[in-house]
């Protein structure tokens, strides 16, 4: 069969027109933004990497990426060790498996804005029942509106519970392509359960985790909705995240320039957190090659 | 003896994984239904006389949220025949065709996945604005499909490559052209990739708070959007009507993501680890 260009070209246009004229075109026109000085009815002025230096002095940006980070490196690295614990634990065999899977999906489907309903009312530090419950151990009430820390743990533990299924997911379909005749051979070598963890599961679901974590380390990083519906920020913009940060430039205080260039430092910051593991990725697809 | 210990483990790792999950979705569901004083009795109260108050003064006083469902659905059945479309005919393409321009393009969809919704929103928001697309369905549609063609693309690409080129090839030889074949033939052979897609999308589209956030107003306002409204009106009082709209909003979606758990698992593993 002989394709024409035109063929291959329309099969792949639609996609590529999206991307090319929601997100491409954008992104370097954000480039040029970051650059200019611009605002609602003032003509755009060149002035060079000013955006950049204005936000880099900026005391709010440096707590806003210092909160994301902690919040990002947090919520992803717990969501892996409990979802690699919840992939062994379905792998080692549930009664009821199909059920228990739906049970661990269920959060998958629930919005942000619902998550925060439920969360602000188990939390909710005069009536809600986890406050009650810390109460019944002796412990004092997450008082997350009040105090940055708290409503920190609040978000973090939030995002663990909405993204939680994802990673879980990726993590047990890597785990139930382990060949069964592995763990076979390695009963009959006389490993134990932990040996052949350590031996067996863990070597070949490696790329998995990396993957899992590069998806979660870059779309955490773009965290709003949770910060923005439970704290927007607050108490005195204590418990900003880069992107609230970047939307109070933008939309509140008019200062395109300065957001487009937060932008930006958020695709290089989100590249940084997650350059270990895209360098660890990039070895083990090496190694597989090879 | 150990085995004893082994199963008391499991169980005791069950009722975790059953509270954690399923807790925070059942109390809201069932303090939707329950008089307002008694929602926040504890221990959760589980005999309680159901009541509808809480549905009817939503209905009542936020008769938005209504319509931000009905603007809701609108947008996700667009950006769902949209994104589902489009990630077959590029997927078919990239299951197809080799190339190094073709292989490059590929490589752009992922890289792209790297560029935050927040940061497009920028140039996009004047650009709405001057295109008159700014609160109108369709614009939030087209922005909720391209979001997902990235995915879309690798999930339909996996699902076709395990179909036999034989079919492509009878196909032509009885003379149909490619489109041909890949709406009459091949479409329904990957008819749950296609299922796949449209599952990552209809959650997403019917979920997405940001861009409704940011695009729309009035006109084509989401219920996301308004749930958020309602949350912040929210007195401290009157937490019933809460949990009555986050249980609308919520219901269809849960039920959704439970029948088609199968998809999801699947362009989860085709998707995300071979994209």
């Amino acid at each position: 069969m002989r394709e024409t260009l035109a063929t291959r070209l329309a099969l792949i246009a639609p996609t590529q027109g999206l991307v090319l004229a929601v997100l491409v075109l954008p992104a370097l026109y954000l480039v040029w933004l970051s650059l200019h000085t611009s605002s609602f009815g003032i003509d755009a002025r060149w002035v060079g990497l000013d955006n950049y230096r204005h936000i880099l002095a900026d005391g709010y940006f440096w707590r806003s990426l210092k909160n994301t980070a902690i919040i990002v490196l947090v919520v992803v690295h717990v969501e892996l060790l409990l979802g690699l614990l919840m992939a062994l634990l379905f792998a080692s065999g549930l009664p009821m498996k199909r059920v228990m899977l739906a049970v661990v999906l269920a959060p998958y489907a629930v919005s942000e804005v619902a998550a925060v309903v439920m969360w602000r009312y188990l939390f909710d530090p005069e009536v809600g029942h986890v406050a009650y419950l810390l109460a019944a151990v002796g412990l004092p009430a997450l008082d997350w509106a009040v105090n940055p820390l708290h409503g920190m743990v609040l978000v973090a533990l939030l995002s663990v519970w909405l993204h939680l299924p994802f990673t879980f997911m990726i993590l047990y379909a890597a785990r139930l392509a382990v060949p069964t005749e592995l763990y076979e051979a390695a009963r009959i070598d006389g490993a134990s359960g932990w040996q052949a963890f350590r031996r067996v599961t863990f070597p070949l679901i490696v790329p998995a985790i990396l993957i899992a974590a590069l998806f979660r380390l870059i779309f955490a990083f773009r965290l709003f909705s949770e910060v923005w519906l439970l704290t927007s920020g607050g108490p005195a913009r204590s418990t900003e995240v880069v992107a609230v940060y970047l939307y109070l430039e933008a939309f509140r205080y008019n200062a395109f320039g300065a957001a487009a260039a937060t932008g930006w430092l958020m695709v290089v910051g989100s590249l940084l957190l997650a350059a270990p593991y895209l360098w660890r990725l990039a070895r083990e697809r090496a190694k597989d090659a090879a | 003896m150990k085995r004893a210990a082994i199963r008391a483990g499991k169980a005791l790792a069950v009722a975790l994984i059953l509270l954690w999950s399923l807790a925070p979705i059942a109390l809201i569901f069932a303090a939707s239904f329950k008089p307002e004083r008694d929602i926040f009795a504890f221990p959760p109260r589980l005999a309680f006389t159901p009541t509808l108050e809480h549905y009817a003064a939503l209905w009542a006083r936020w008769p938005d949220f209504f319509v931000g469902l009905g603007n809701s659905l609108i947008v996700t059945v667009i950006a769902t025949i949209a994104a589902v479309g489009a990630s077959l005919c590029s997927g078919y393409a990239y299951s197809r065709f080799r190339g190094t321009w073709l292989e490059a393009s590929a490589f752009g969809l992922i890289v792209v996945r790297l560029i935050p919704p927040i940061v497009c929103t920028l140039p996009l928001f004047p650009a709405a604005n001057a295109l008159g697309l700014q609160d109108t369905h369709a614009w939030l549609a087209l922005l909720y499909a391209t979001f997902f063609v990235s995915l879309g693309t690798f999930v339909m690409r996996s699902f076709i490559d395990q179909i036999p080129r034989e079919l492509d090839e009878a196909a032509a030889v009885d003379g149909a052209g490619r489109f041909a074949t890949l709406f009459r033939i091949i479409a329904p052979v990957a008819a749950q990739g296609m299922l796949a897609v449209a599952v990552f999308v209809i959650v997403y589209a019917w979920n997405e708070f940001l861009f409704a956030f940011i695009f729309t107003s009035t006109r084509a306002k989401t219920a996301p959007l308004v749930l958020a409204e309602i949350v912040g009106n929210f007195d401290g009082v009157e937490w019933g009507v809460l949990f009555a709209a986050a249980s609308v909003q919520l219901a269809p979606v849960l039920v959704f993501v439970v029948l088609m758990q199968k998809y999801l698992v699947a362009g989860l593993t085709a998707g995300a680890t071979k994209g």
